[in-house]
């Protein structure tokens, strides 16, 4: 353990560690092929809000799961109110920490005052008394100045509201720290100025926050202190009022090395237009999108969680029915596709964002994975011939270092990179005009990256046009020959590859998260 | 999946090995085993089992739920279960009974499984198209049939005189009986479809992640709703040979075929979940099935404790499918260190 003085996130202030909330000390924690967090101390005094801010995969959310004790860290430890705290989150919650999340924790069937006493009711002998619970539900309205009705069904209340009971839940329980992780995504400004009133009666109660936020102009105005990370490291921690957007940028990017790029990029056939999209909505989630494609381009699309990024790459792939606009292959005008198969009759693939989930069926072999698309290719009428399947399946691995020896196995039993390696495969079987990648290199070794990132560039120079997705900007700036910006379901910007670098996209994609009310309703 | 990048990984010990890839064996094969020792057994006590008399009996008398069986695979593998074909075979021997007082064999037996094919596409078009979970749709369609069939008959038996009706049911060719043939057929036919063809591996992608499948461009609707056409088939191919074998039918035949189906595809190994299982090992679990309640009567014992038996048999073998998989968990996790 190294010496604690002047590392950032330690609480300076010697009369604070008296008021300490939560100090985490020497945390690390590692992924198979990643390292999530290295040598991180966070400290949250009582009667705090403390922001945490930081790039898609910079740590915080792991951060979070370690101190709920979702996860176990591999070193360190986390004490909350001088204790030391071990074991499940049910014990850690027993302790006093609360973790509320994007996804609610809601049993939408229940009523909103059984929700919020939800595992702990007030009884009277063996029944649940519903007069006091009435009474313990009112006095905690009145106590955050909010007015829901006790006896709403909990999912009929909007989401605001259903986060309330949430904060309610954490109260009733007494929790003296609370974690919340992007809280304010999906509310409209005026729910989210309600959410930061509430936040600030809890503080003058003594309760401690750990507030995360992509929103900048939010954190700043909200928040006591704010900690910033970057690769798994907790970079600086200071006071609001002593940062500006700039500086939390800048501190979120680290030293940005503006090298100029190593080689210049082909782009010979972007003139050929390969799909153009015009006006393209998902309700609720996508405003008016347009954009081109040229054929043989790699086009990165850059943006935060929740910017819409995956759901654009779902509605050009058919997968969303919701969707509509227009969209042009090679000039002529498409009806929108309304199905994945529809979509791959235009020559457009998708390749999701989950692996495991939507990418590969695990209980089969490998070699069935890749030719999954693609089967009628490799057949003689009805019949599949395993031979020839597998023949097809090696030559397609073989430039992706896959080892074919291995293509009888399943699909389960293969590392993170050798399953999207089987992803990226299935797709080079078919051949498709144009290919949606989504986060296609997340939670993959370098290796398998240089290799998958390899691939993708080659075939771009054969001619397939590819749409790049990818939190990991430097991939983006690295890979694309243009980046477009999406925030909050809109087209913010676009930059092409000489101008491309991560502190452009990340700006891009920021400013719009300011002011704090900005977005699409609901 | 749980590398540790650091820890120095201790050569696996041959014994852990041994477990290892032992428990792997015995998961894959180890129900075949259990048939090879359950026939020895069953021919070693009772002189009268490994006769060619009672083979053939046997095959005679499964044929129906065996036929059923092959289609249940798909209808398991993808991810669901029909449990109307006992009143569907029920309606289908009906079916070709009824005709078969009056009309030629040939159009009774049509007619059947034109009901047949009737029942499959409605299962298939409410759980592949309307998306009603397969488990009630099929008890719903299950009872409906159930009341057309004692609606249509009165619940009174229809009898064929008919000579020529009862050809395929009790025909034999050199003392093997026709319906087994179809069964061997049946099996053999759905083997291959299952395991080399388009659609076959269709079946298994669908059931393994239906999600997947979808962005992979397979029909995932079509491919869920065939496999309860094939099963409705499958009835009316039973419901004929019953009521060929019987030269009558009348509704509730067999109320418990329905459960001897999915135990004969369930006991051979192929997963509930869907994705996983193949047509040997419903041969398999049929031959099982077969030989224990053939092993009662031959014994001569009060037929009520087969179904104790049964039952005992089928939670055992999937309790030690679980022990043994753990088992291989475990020694994998020991044995073969990180995975590439």
């Amino acid at each position: 353990m190294r010496e604690a003085t002047g590392k950032p996130g330690r609480a300076t202030d010697g009369a604070a560690t008296a008021r300490l909330a939560l100090r985490a000390q020497g945390i690390h924690k590692a992924f198979p092929g990643a390292r999530a967090l290295h040598d991180v101390d966070f400290d949250l005094l009582a009667g705090e809000v403390h922001g945490l801010v930081g790039q898609n995969g910079a740590g915080k959310s792991t951060l979070v799961k370690v101190i709920t004790g979702a996860y176990d860290a591999d070193a360190g430890v986390v004490e909350a109110f001088g204790e030391v705290r071990h074991g499940n989150p049910r014990a850690r919650q027993r302790s006093g920490i609360a973790a509320i999340y994007q996804e609610l924790t809601i049993v939408p069937e229940m009523s909103a005052a059984a929700n919020v006493f939800l595992g702990r009711p007030h009884r009277r002998g063996l029944f649940v008394s519903r007069s006091v619970t009435h009474r313990a539900f009112e006095q905690l309205t009145t106590r955050l100045g909010l007015t829901i009705d006790p006896d709403a069904r909990a999912g009929s209340l909007s989401v605001a509201n259903q986060q309330m009971l949430e904060l309610m839940r954490a109260l009733a329980a007494d929790h003296r720290i609370l974690i919340m992780d992007e809280p304010s995504a999906s509310l409209g400004p005026a729910e989210r100025e309600h959410l930061h009133e509430t936040i600030r009666r809890l503080r003058e109660a003594g309760v401690a926050t750990v507030y995360v936020s992509h929103n900048l102009g939010e954190v700043l105005a909200l928040c006591d202190r704010v900690s910033v990370m970057r690769d798994g490291e907790l970079v600086a921690t200071e006071p609001a009022d002593r940062w500006t957007r700039e500086r939390l940028v800048t501190a979120m990017l680290g030293h940005v090395v503006q090298e100029p790029r190593s080689k210049p990029r082909r782009r010979a056939d972007a003139a050929q237009e390969a799909l153009r999209v015009e006006g393209l909505c998902v309700p609720g989630v996508l405003d008016d999108i347009s954009f081109t494609l040229g054929r043989g381009e790699i086009l990165g699309l850059g943006g935060l969680v929740g910017s819409g990024r995956t759901e654009l790459l779902r509605a050009l792939a058919g997968a969303n029915a919701e969707a509509h606009g227009r969209l042009f292959v090679r000039g002529q005008q498409r009806p929108w596709p309304r199905t994945v198969r529809s979509a791959l009759a235009l020559g457009i693939a998708l390749a999701p964002e989950d692996r495991q989930s939507q990418g590969l069926v695990l209980s089969m072999s490998a070699g069935a994975n890749v030719s999954l698309s693609d089967m009628q290719t490799v057949a003689s009428g009805p019949v599949l011939p395993e031979r020839r399947r597998l023949r097809r399946a090696a030559e397609i691995l073989a430039p992706l270092a896959f080892d074919a020896t291995r293509l009888r196995e399943p699909a389960s039993s293969f590392s993170g990179g050798n399953q999207q390696k089987l992803v990226v495969g299935k797709w080079l079987h078919r051949r498709p005009d144009v290919l949606l990648m989504d986060e296609f290199l997340r939670g993959i070794d370098v290796g398998a990256k240089a290799e998958l990132l390899a691939v993708v560039m080659r075939l771009a120079a054969e001619g397939m046009s590819v749409i790049l997705v990818s939190s990991e900007l430097e991939e983006l700036v690295e890979g694309a020959d243009r980046v477009l910006v999406l925030a909050r379901g809109r087209l913010v910007g676009e930059v092409d590859h000489a101008g491309a670098s991560v502190e452009r996209i990340l700006r891009l994609a920021f400013d719009v998260a300011n002011p704090a009310g900005q977005g699409p309703a609901s | 999946m749980t590398a540790s990048p650091t820890a120095q990984q201790p050569r696996p010990r041959l014994a852990e090995k041994a477990v290892y890839y032992g428990a792997a064996l015995l998961r894959t094969y180890g129900i075949v085993l259990a048939l090879v020792v359950l026939v020895a057994v069953v021919a070693g006590s009772s002189p009268g089992f490994a006769t060619s008399t009672n083979i053939a009996n046997l095959f005679s008398q499964w044929a129906p739920a065996g036929i059923m069986a092959v289609a249940m695979t798909f209808v398991i593998l993808t991810g669901g279960f029909d449990l109307s074909i006992a009143s569907g075979f029920s309606l289908c021997a009906i079916t070709a009974a009824g005709l078969g007082r009056t009309e030629a064999p040939a159009v009774a037996f049509l007619a059947a499984l034109g009901v047949g094919l009737a029942i499959g596409l409605v299962n298939g078009v409410l759980v592949a198209g309307a998306k009603i979970n397969p488990f009630i749709t099929t008890i719903g369609t299950g009872f409906i049939l159930n009341g057309i069939a004692l609606v249509a008959t009165g619940n009174v038996a229809y009898v064929v005189d008919d000579p020529g009706f009862g050809t395929i049911g009790a025909g034999r060719w050199h003392g093997f009986p026709y319906s087994g043939m179809v069964l061997v057929v049946c099996l053999v036919v759905g083997g291959v479809v299952l395991a080399k063809t388009v659609y076959g591996q269709s079946v298994y992608a669908v059931g393994g992640n239906a999600e997947a499948s979808r962005l992979s461009g397979i029909r995932v609707g079509a491919t869920v709703g065939s496999a309860y056409v094939l099963s409705g088939l499958s009835m009316g191919v039973a419901g004929i040979i019953t009521a060929s074998q019987l030269n009558s039918a009348q509704a509730n035949i067999d109320p418990d075929v329905v459960f001897d189906v999915i135990t004969i595809v369930v006991l051979g190994g192929t997963s509930l979940a869907g994705g996983v299982g193949s047509m040997w090992r419903t041969a398999v679990g049929l031959g099982i099935i077969a030989t224990v309640s053939n092993a009662f009567s031959l014994a001569d014992v009060n037929p009520y404790y087969q179904d104790i038996v049964k039952g005992c048999i089928i939670v055992g073998a999937l309790a030690f499918d679980v022990y043994v998989r753990r088992l291989a968990g475990r020694a994998r996790a020991r044995a073969a260190g990180p995975t590439a």
